[in-house]
Order: C-alpha cells, then sequence, then structure tokens
C-alpha cells in the first residue's frame, strides 16, 4: 500500500508541473540555441546544461565567455547566482536529509525553482512526509527531464517559437498563481509584499543578489510581524 | 579560453552549485532538530520566495536588454490573480494572464 501511495504522488508531481514547461520550454530552447551560436559543439552543450542545471547562470555563463571574463570570476559569477538554491535546500531538508547518500546527492542535484515551489504548496505542507518527499521527487524529475530536452532540441532545431508571443512569461505567471495560494492570511500577504517590492527594487543589484536581499527582508518582517502579535496577543 | 579550460570551468561550475545545492540538505541530519522557530521561518519562505521570483518579472519587461515598466505585463497578472484566487491549479491562471497580455499587445500594436 505504502508503494501504490508513494507511486500516485510521484506521478501527481509529474502532472502538476506540466502547466509550468510552458515556460521551461522556449527558456530552454534560448539556452540551447545561444550555446551553438557561441561556436560550442552540441555534446559540450548538453555536458554543460547536466552539470549546471541552472538555466540563468548557464546564460550568464556564455555572454562572461564571450566578454573574456577570468575562470575565476565566471565560476563565482555562476555559483552567487545559484545561491538561491541555498533557500530552497534549508526548506526541503526536512524531507531530503534523512535519506541515504544515494538518494540524497541526486535528490540535491534536482533542487529547481519549480519543484521547490510546486512541493511547499499549503496543501502539500498538510502531508505527510513520505507523500511529500514523493510528489517532490515527481515534479523533480520532470522538470528536469523537460529542460534537458528543450536544451537539446534548442540545439538542433533552433528556436521556433515566435518572439512575439513571450512564452517565457509564462514562468513569473505560473509563479504569481502559485504565489496568491501560499497566502492564506494577513501575516502571508504582508511578506510578499515586501519581498516583492524588494526584488523590484533590488533587481539591478548584480549576481542575482536582489533576490537574495528581497527574500531575507521578507521573512525578517514576517517574523518580526508575529512577534509583534504574539506580543499584543491578537491574532 | 582554451577548450580544456572551457571544461574545466563548466565541471567547476557544475560541482560548485551541487554542493550549494546540497548545503542545508547536508548539515541539516535529523528532521527533529528542527525548532519551533525554524518551522516558522520555513512557513513564511514560500510566500517570500514566489513573489521574489515573479514581482520584478512582472513588473517589467525582461525582452530588451534594459528592462521597461510594462502596463501590459502588470494588466496580465491582475487576470492571473484574479483567476487564481477561484482556481487551485495553474494553468488557468497562466492561460488567463497569457489571453490578456496577447489581445493588449494585439491592441495596441506592440
Amino acid at each position: 500500500m505504502g508503494f501504490s501511495i508513494a507511486r500516485q504522488q510521484f506521478w501527481q508531481g509529474a502532472k502538476d508541473l506540466l502547466p509550468l514547461a510552458s515556460g521551461v520550454v522556449p527558456f530552454g530552447l534560448i539556452t540551447g540555441a545561444n550555446g551553438v551560436a557561441l561556436g560550442m559543439p552540441i555534446e559540450q552543450v548538453i555536458a554543460m546544461t547536466i552539470l549546471f542545471y541552472a538555466g540563468s547562470a548557464q546564460l550568464i555563463t556564455y555572454q562572461l565567455i564571450q566578454d573574456n571574463a577570468a575562470f575565476f570570476m565566471i565560476f563565482l559569477t555562476s555559483i552567487v547566482i545559484n545561491l538561491r538554491f541555498a533557500i530552497y535546500s534549508m526548506a526541503l531538508s526536512p524531507l531530503i536529509s534523512p535519506l541515504a547518500k544515494r538518494y540524497r546527492f541526486p535528490l540535491a542535484y534536482l533542487l529547481s525553482d519549480q519543484a521547490y515551489a510546486l512541493s511547499s504548496m499549503p496543501e502539500k505542507m498538510q502531508q505527510n512526509p513520505t507523500q511529500r518527499l514523493w510528489y517532490y521527487v515527481g515534479a523533480a524529475f520532470n522538470q528536469w527531464f523537460i529542460w534537458v530536452v528543450s536544451v537539446i532540441a534548442g540545439t538542433i532545431i533552433g528556436v521556433r517559437i515566435p518572439e512575439y508571443l513571450s512564452l517565457e512569461f509564462t514562468i513569473p505567471l505560473a509563479f504569481l498563481a502559485m504565489l496568491v495560494s501560499t497566502i492564506s492570511n494577513r501575516q502571508l500577504f504582508i511578506v510578499a509584499l515586501i519581498s516583492g517590492s524588494c526584488a523590484a527594487v533590488a533587481q539591478f543589484l548584480p549576481y542575482n543578489l536582489g533576490f537574495i536581499v528581497a527574500v531575507t527582508s521578507g521573512v525578517l518582517a514576517g517574523l518580526m510581524l508575529s512577534h509583534f502579535i504574539t506580543v499584543r496577543g491578537v491574532n | 579560453m582554451t577548450n580544456t579550460q572551457l571544461w574545466l570551468l563548466f565541471i567547476a561550475i557544475g560541482l560548485g552549485t551541487f554542493l550549494v545545492r546540497l548545503s542545508f540538505i547536508q548539515l541539516q541530519g535529523n528532521a527533529n532538530a528542527f525548532t519551533q522557530r525554524a518551522k516558522h521561518v520555513l512557513m513564511i519562505m514560500p510566500p517570500a520566495i514566489l513573489a521574489a521570483l515573479c514581482i520584478p518579472a512582472v513588473l517589467f519587461d525582461q525582452r530588451l536588454t534594459s528592462p521597461f515598466f510594462s502596463y501590459q505585463q502588470i494588466a496580465a497578472a491582475i487576470v492571473t490573480v484574479l483567476i487564481a484566487r477561484y482556481s487551485s491549479s495553474v494553468f488557468w491562471p497562466v492561460i488567463g494572464g497569457m489571453a490578456c497580455l496577447w489581445l493588449l499587445r494585439f491592441l495596441t500594436g506592440h
């Protein structure tokens, strides 16, 4: 019985990821096509995609290679851009940390914005850890598969989706729709408001640092707010 | 950069990114060690992260090299929020928002 619940959650996660693919596929096509345009052989672009498993860092690395930036500078920039994964790592550690190394390492590698977001939805947080874990595995695997296939397709066929359709815009819209379902009380609304405003103001900071600044501000504001509520005795 | 250097760079970034992803997962060996405060932080994080991911991309059109404030994208986002309040899936809010964006682009001609 445990196995059928695991399987059901796995497929539910994989299925819930599909609406997000509308944004992931064009981004993957662009990432693949740009790598080839830079003069790299297809197998190198694919290896890079699998090693990084991070689209924005990959695009920025292309740019820095073209700009003849120093080795260490490119390395550092990519790592700083990927620091947001540390936040997801913290959020998902209750699920993944207890596992044996042979599962822990691959599941850590599969962390992505989409897999984190889907498995942190309110209705998922209410499920038991086994259900949540299998749901995460389903979403994370599907995201990886769709990403890698889209990049490979991009290296071969290039970008055939007309740019005026702006399909990449489905990525922020999907996160926005998920944001709406996570806001279940006024405190969380204020957290989102502060984090979102900080992110908009700080987006011109280099290395994607605005993201870290915004999330930290939002969480701190939320903690201060709940402290205030506890002290005042209102809820 | 030579081809060998490129490969070394990609492997270094791949390994570094993996270590960032593994960081807290590796440190937090035991889920029961989580304090109440840490659990509270984890509850606040989803809206903070999702807002930081989507709000800048909604307010500013990223297609050009210098992002500019986009009323069309904001209108599309409002449609998405309205649908998301009544729909538990991600699919329909995104469809509604994109339809709004395409309609506005078509009507205004850019």
